[in-house]
């Protein structure tokens, strides 16, 4: 199995000089398993790249496609419009999120190409679409790939993946805050608001699901948004560091951990030191940690499943 | 009279070493004036970058105004507005200028960009600063401090964008973001009036004079256009603008040199960084 990173970046897009080696795209990976099944996992606006690869290797011929959504914040759904294979009739296009019901999300996803926003409405595209929800803990099978959905701690909700296949295993955990400070609900928040018992109970059940969930990954691709100094500033945004991360796959049997969803301010410079500070926190941790950059594929399970 | 692009680029914003000179962020566009009055054209990715630089200033402190004008809500021309900073300083005063889209309101269209299923702003009357949001009718003036600024609704696809003539300090500046004419030499009698005599023509240029057999009725503009109208209407200077995605900045390069034996008016491709004197 594999994964290639399309896009790498949270909240916008960055073009310029500071983000050449890192990437400025936002959210959007490829799992790709050995017999040929491809997943893309969230469609930010690295996809409109990824689209233009799939297409070439379509030569023009229809084909099916699964997009599976962690949620649908503009940065994780921005590149559908631009997914070249939606453009070629026959091509059937299915995409997996987590809302209260698939009519729900055919009208968020018919709702970016509103002619307010963009000129061809999702009616017209000619691709057909398909709207499914994933219910965190139920599993799904492609072809050789099963997915298990994880339920996520993010404004409105959010959900991550596990992909299991050629007998390794990769998780996709973006975007989620931690599991202590806030319990993000469907509501603005303007800053920190108490918990409640029950809020604690839900965050702790969070977390001890997402544990199990991720327990003896190959590879785990996270979100660490923040700095631990930026997240003090921002708990509520919905966010991790990479400390959280490595709190939830340090001796859970994970072998890497990939750095994931760049703040959009942190320049290439800065993303090398966080690279080699996290590089070495990792390493005392017993997790490789590896950083995200654009375009970067990794094998996953190279070199052996740990635990 | 001075302008700077905060971003030039059409439909997508694009990263990377082949976007690095002309700049990848989308269409944003500042003009100050003599004086010191700011406005602003459009909330592309290029926006982002230049509430972050107002930061510094007053309105890192909740006492800075702008206004900024809105061709149209396409999201290249608005995908900035919930990451420009200085609307999360309370205090700061940004008002929003624009037409109400077809069958919509600006209102309206702006909420479903911030609805919570998109972003965790929420809605509008999250943002600290608040918004005062104006609409207007295309085909007449706006009030806007130190500058005058004159509108006209000129043909996008199946839709209309706005125009703008914007004038201060003796000298004029005409944006013509997103346009497609009937035929590329043919502009509209409203977007004639509006480039007539300007210093600077800022115009759509999304396709190569080649490729734009294959993208007529998308309601973008060949490079040929803008030259086209820069001429006719007497224009000093054009600037090509809303570049394509898919072009490098070599491909940039190639596209401005042919341009510029076609044309009888000085011209250069936008790119995002210094300011222009006018």
């Amino acid at each position: 199995m594999e994964i290639t990173f399309w896009g790498v970046r949270g909240s916008y897009p960055v073009p310029g000089r500071d983000t050449v080696r890192y990437g400025g795209q936002t959210s959007c990976v490829e799992v790709r398993t050995a017999g040929g099944q491809v997943l893309v996992i969230d469609a930010g606006t690295g996809l409109r790249a990824l689209g233009q690869k799939l297409a070439r290797e379509a030569r023009g011929v229809a084909g099916t496609h699964h997009i599976l959504l962690s949620h649908v914040h503009w940065d994780h759904i921005q590149g559908l419009p631009f997914f070249e294979p939606a453009y070629v009739p026959g091509t059937r296009i299915h995409v997996y999120a987590l809302l209260t019901a698939a009519d729900e999300l055919q009208q968020v996803i018919g709702g970016i190409t509103r002619h307010e926003f963009f000129p061809m409405p999702l009616s017209a595209v000619p691709a057909d679409f398909e709207f499914h929800e994933v219910e965190p803990g139920a599993a799904m099978t492609f072809a050789d790939a099963r997915v298990l959905p994880i339920a996520l701690n993010h404004p409105f909700g959010s959900v991550g993946y596990r992909v299991d296949a050629d007998g390794t295993s990769v998780a996709y955990v973006a975007d989620t805050a931690p599991f202590t400070e806030v319990l993000h609900k469907q509501h603005f928040l303007p800053g920190l608001e108490p918990l409640t018992d029950d809020d604690r109970g839900a965050l702790e059940a969070m977390q001890r699901e997402l544990v199990a969930a991720v327990h003896g990954c190959d590879t785990v691709v996270y979100d660490t948004h923040f700095l631990p100094e930026e997240y003090a500033r921002y708990p509520h945004y919905g966010h991790s560091t990479p400390e959280h991360a490595l709190d939830i796959v340090a001796g859970n049997g994970v072998r890497r951990l990939i750095l994931y969803h760049h703040a959009p301010s942190h320049t290439d410079d800065q993303m090398d030191e966080i690279a080699a500070r996290y590089k070495a926190l990792g390493a005392q941790r017993g997790v490789d940690v590896v950083t995200a950059c654009e375009g970067m594929m990794l094998i996953v399970g190279a070199r052996g499943v740990a635990a | 009279v001075k302008l700077r692009f905060w971003g030039v680029r059409g439909s997508f914003a694009m990263c990377g070493p082949d976007f690095l000179r002309y700049g990848g962020n989308t269409t944003s566009i500042e003009v100050v004036s003599a004086a010191g009055a700011r406005l602003l054209v459009d909330l592309g990715t290029g926006a982002t970058e230049y509430g972050r630089q107002l930061m510094a200033g007053a309105f890192g402190h909740g006492q800075g105004r702008l206004p900024v004008l809105l061709s149209h809500t396409h999201l290249d021309h608005i995908q900035g507005l919930p990451f420009f900073t200085p609307f999360f300083i309370k205090g700061n005063r940004i008002r929003i200028l624009g037409a109400d889209p077809v069958g919509s309101s600006l209102e309206q269209t702006l909420q479903n960009q911030l609805a919570p299923h998109y972003s965790p702003l929420g809605g509008l009357e999250n943002l600290a600063a608040g918004v005062d949001l104006e609409v207007f009718v295309p085909g007449g003036e706006l009030t806007v401090d130190g500058f005058e600024v004159t509108t006209a609704a000129v043909p996008h696809g199946n839709m209309w964008t706005t125009g703008f003539r914007i004038k201060a300090d003796g000298k004029q500046v005409t944006i013509l973001s997103d346009v497609e004419y009937p035929e590329p030499d043919w502009p509209t009698p409203e977007a004639y009036a509006l480039a007539q005599g300007a210093d600077l023509l800022v115009h759509d240029a999304m396709h190569d004079d080649d490729a734009y057999a294959l993208a007529r009725g998308w309601g973008h503009s060949p490079v040929s256009a803008g030259v086209h109208l820069a001429e006719a209407a007497g224009c000093a200077r054009l600037a090509l603008f809303h570049h394509n995605p898919d072009a490098t900045d070599d491909a940039i390069d190639t596209l401005v040199a042919r341009a510029r034996d076609g044309s009888k008016v000085p011209l250069f491709a936008a790119a995002e960084g210094e300011y222009l004197d006018i």
